[in-house]
């Protein structure tokens, strides 16, 4: 009774799967635990008739699986952790799921937790994963009816569907409900401002630049082909040795790692760029990174919302990046950053680790008794890195405690990350005010798109030197090794590939593949209601109110619906008609042909003898045929299906004799 | 009309395209809209599998009281699809049945019976739930059918009246365990009669004539039962017939404005019992 049967149980088991699948994968190893056992284990009961457990056993596992829970996550307010608890309830709630209400239960929340990832990640394969459960579960809830319509009875159900047609139905269905579907989507009115909070979580791992560096930071980012952010330019683009997307500036040095400076972090810049003349104006995708920097050229005369604009011209977000994150932004590249350098930004600019590289401050201050002058003495520097042997290369070996003075005499083989923090220790030892900018240098321009896309590999690492009067100047020591870096980035600077798969042509196919996946960002997730006002724009509606749109979507809907209706009323569930039915109903067709109509009441003997008077010349072939079908219905021993078949294909009455 | 399950997936939809407008997530809302169109089409779905479906015929064999009337309602899909799990649901009962394309299908609906006479069915709904039980679709149905409800018999009745008239010691052919003659078979003659043997033998079916000793035969009279509850002589009378009838006895029925010659057969009895169950008190 209730029972919905072993088949669909199993559905229930694939659909809670699916649905689980992306939050899996990204729990910690107890929680994963927590949650295949149970599903493991109803599984097997199916298969192996368990008995179901007893309560006490039941509301043990679900209190060890809130205590893993716990235990695991910390507290259970985040929203990975809360997801985590929905995941891992349902799970448990298997072990019980013996009735169709349950199932049911189940089948709705997975629908549920499936929406919910959304909220972690929504690139472009995750439509297809939103469709398999959507079509799983609509399968299952489809078999749960069955089931429920036949719990009065014992016998099973009579018409019983192969898997192809139910899958077939279930994607029907959801093919038809897409026009409707996104009708909503595009008139449904959004909301400016969120209704409740969003809590400030971070979720997965972060990706991108992080917040000090140290030899190696960069590097893993070289190894990463995903997309950083998307920039598209309302003007021409600049040129790529312009394209320094500023990021987390650093300050302070230890001798092996730099760190960003308390003032340069937290007090926010005195006097900002105007957007003057020759500025660049732009609008940048950023992708979710879970951090807080924000991305823009030198130097932003503009200031996204909730985010603030630091006194070394980082630009932080109150809230990390954790969805797809859309910002304009106006940079003036002829501004000149703080002509004058005072107080403890100054001796912060300047300081350096006295005890360690000794070989290095020993050149330094040779050099600097032979060049005084500032420019000068960079220029020296930079041809210095230019004329010796030294080599950008991601197989960079490792640095001992004095890591300059093995960089600059010994090694001489690293990247970006090498040079920049050796020349800024170089200019410190020799009195210039240095800083470390990180961020991003280059991208590839999409002619198709019209944006330059900047991938995680095209991480980058550079100095600013600070001149009396002109202020903070941007010296890219790497530059000067591989010009070839700056010029068409940083894998075409490589000699070696990174890895197996690692080609150019790979490469540019997989940049011309990405303008699919920043339509994708631009038309689905970005979709709110600065798009939806677009959209109206050259109708001549430029401000809709809420009203209109619903008016809107009710008129599309109903339009969508009028062409819809003839489609849906046509579709068959799942099931196959009966072969035997089919060749019956075209041997009918074929006597209407030639006049002769049947009676609805007819057996088929009947109507054979009929047909015989008013058809004397095919009365064999009648009675043959009537025979056939007659055999095939009633018969304890039915003919092949492909007798019938065959002899109602070769039927065919003459009119005239008629 | 919504199912409870249909009320909390609505509940639940509306849940995720709240979120996902107040976490301005497009996919979420995405999702929730298209379980919605979904769930709008089932509805459509679930009328279309229900219209056009006749209700052909109900019919109900006689119970006798206090057993349950068994309506068999006749649906017939004159259409080229199938229809599935289409549900007959009365008060009392559900049935539910696929039918297949220019099928008919029969869905029975059992029925308490508490007195004799003739029971009208109750009011019953077909409906149906497909494809995803979120929504039902259903018609009422006021069936104009009665089923014939007997008097019950009753439990200890007194042994059968010997006051037998009319073919008193005739024996009565056709019927009984003694084995009168041969005859050619006559359609109509029940096979397990059919002489195999003999029939064999001559390339000719012959049925076996039989014939019931019946020395005796019995006059069920309801003024021979002198006074008492009506209902309670009826349930005797009705007990004795069937008792009459195992023992292959003829009997004879005298009713106040009915009476049958002694006989016996299904169709007698069946006769018997009618004036019984219509009987006016």
């Amino acid at each position: 009774m209730n029972d919905p049967g072993r088949k669909t149980i199993l559905w229930v088991i694939a659909t809670l799967t699916l649905a689980m699948l992306p939050q899996v994968a990204s729990m910690p190893l107890p929680v994963l635990l927590a949650t295949v056992l149970p599903l493991l284990w109803r599984t097997g009961s199916e298969f192996n008739n368990w008995k179901p457990l007893p309560a006490l056993i039941r509301h043990g596992a679900t209190a060890l699986g809130l205590v893993t829970l716990f235990m695991s996550y910390g507290d259970l307010s985040g929203r990975r952790a809360a997801v985590s608890l929905l995941t891992v309830m349902l799970a448990l709630k298997m072990i019980e799921c013996y009735r169709i209400r349950d199932a049911r239960l189940v089948v709705s929340f997975s629908l549920f937790l499936c929406a919910t990832q959304f909220l972690f990640a929504q690139g472009i394969l995750m439509p297809v994963y939103g469709g398999a459960t959507v079509i799983l579960a609509l399968v299952t809830l489809t078999q749960l009816q069955r089931s429920e319509a036949w719990s009065h009875q014992e016998n099973p159900p009579v018409v019983k569907a192969s898997l192809w047609a139910e899958l077939g139905f279930s994607f029907r269905l959801l093919a038809l409900a897409v026009p409707v579907g996104l009708a909503f989507f595009v008139l449904f009115p959004r909301l400016a401002s969120p209704l409740w909070g969003i809590p400030e979580t971070t979720l997965d791992s972060k990706s991108g630049l992080s917040d000090s560096m140290s030899p190696g930071s960069i590097q893993s980012l070289f190894m990463d082909d995903s997309p950083a952010f998307r920039a598209k330019f309302s003007g021409p683009v600049p040129s790529a040795e312009n394209l320094y997307w500023r990021g987390p500036v650093f300050w302070r040095f230890d001798g092996e790692t730099w760190k960003g400076g308390f003032y340069g972090r937290n007090i926010e810049t005195a006097d900002q760029p105007e957007p003057t003349e020759g500025a660049w104006d732009y609008t940048v995708q950023l992708e979710p990174n879970e951090r807080k920097w924000l991305f823009a050229l030198d130097y932003p005369a503009s200031v996204p919302p909730d985010t603030r604009l630091t006194m070394d011209f980082q630009l932080i977000r109150r809230q990390p990046v954790i969805q797809l994150f859309q910002y304009g932004i106006i940079s003036n590249p002829d501004f000149i950053d703080t002509p004058e350098l005072r107080g403890p930004l100054l001796l912060q600019a300047l300081d350096f680790p006295e005890n360690r590289n000794p070989r290095t401050r020993r050149l330094v201050e040779n050099w600097r008794r032979e060049t005084p002058g500032d420019p000068e003495f960079v220029n020296r520097v930079l041809r210095y890195f230019n004329q010796e042997p030294f080599h950008y290369s991601l197989e960079a070996p490792l640095l001992g405690t004095d890591s300059v003075d093995d960089f600059l005499f010994d090694t001489r083989t690293g990247f970006c990350e090498h040079y920049a923090s050796t020349f800024a220790v170089m200019m410190r030892m020799a009195g210039i005010p240095t800083r470390i900018v990180t961020g991003y240098q280059g991208g590839w321009y999409s002619e198709l798109g019209k944006y330059v896309l900047v991938r995680q590999s095209d991480a980058h690492a550079w100095t600013e030197v600070w001149f009396p009067e002109r202020g903070w100047t941007r010296v890219d020591p790497t530059a000067a090794v591989s010009p070839l870096r700056v010029q068409q980035g940083s894998l075409s600077a490589l000699s070696s590939p990174r890895h197996l798969l690692d080609y150019a042509w790979l490469r540019g196919l997989r940049n011309s593949a990405d303008v699919v996946r920043q339509r994708w960002n631009d038309w689905v997730i970005e979709y709110g209601a600065h798009r939806q006002a677009e959209l109206f724009a050259p109708l001549g509606l430029d401000h809709m109110s809420p009203a209109m749109l619903v008016t809107i979507l009710f008129f599309v809907i109903a339009v969508v619906s009028a062409i819809l209706f003839p489609i849906v009323l046509r579709i068959k569930g799942p099931g196959r008609k009966d072969p035997v039915q089919r060749a019956w109903q075209k041997f009918l067709k074929r006597l209407a042909r030639v006049g002769f109509e049947s009676l609805p009441s007819d057996g088929a003997i009947e109507l054979a003898a009929a047909a015989s008077i008013r058809l004397p010349a095919d009365s064999a072939a009648i009675h043959q045929i009537a025979q056939i079908y007659t055999r095939s219905r009633y018969s304890a021993h039915p003919p092949p299906f492909s007798d019938l078949k065959q002899a109602v294909d070769k039927f065919r009455p003459n009119k005239n004799t008629a | 009309m919504p199912t409870r399950f249909g009320l909390w997936f609505g509940f639940l939809l509306a849940l995720m395209t709240l979120g996902g407008l107040n976490f301005n997530n497009n996919m979420t809302l995405m999702l929730g809209f298209l379980l919605a169109a979904i769930a709008q089409l089932t509805t459509l779905l679930a009328y279309r599998n229900m219209v056009g479906i006749q209700v052909d015929a109900i019919r109900a064999r006689p119970v006798f009281a206090e057993e349950s009337a068994c309506f068999k309602v006749l649906l017939k899909n004159p259409e080229e699809r199938n229809r599935f799990a289409i549900q007959a649901e009365s008060p009392e009962a559900v049935d539910c049945a696929d039918i297949e394309a220019q099928n008919t299908q029969q869905l029975i609906l059992p029925q308490i019976t508490l007195q004799r006479g003739w029971l009208k069915m109750e009011p019953f709904r077909i409906e149906n739930r497909y494809p995803l039980g979120l929504f039902r679709a259903w018609s009422v149905i006021i069936p104009g059918a009665q089923c014939l409800v007997y008097p019950k018999p009753a439990l200890s009745p007194p042994p059968l009246p010997k006051t037998g008239r009319g073919e008193f010691g005739a024996a009565h052919r056709g019927e009984g365990d003694h084995f009168h003659g041969l005859r050619e078979f006559q359609p109509g003659d029940p096979l397990r009669r059919i002489a195999w043997r003999t029939s064999a033998r001559h390339q000719k079916l012959y049925s076996r004539v039989m014939e019931s000793p019946s020395e005796e035969a019995c006059e069920l009279n309801w003024y021979l039962l002198g006074g008492g509850d009506t209902e309670e002589k009826l349930s005797i009378l009705t007990a004795w017939i069937l008792r009459a009838e195992r023992m292959q006895i003829p009997y004879s029925l005298e009713m106040p404005g009915a009476a049958l010659p002694a006989d016996l057969g299904e169709d007698h009895r069946d006769s018997c019992l009618e004036i019984l169950a219509l009987h006016k008190s």
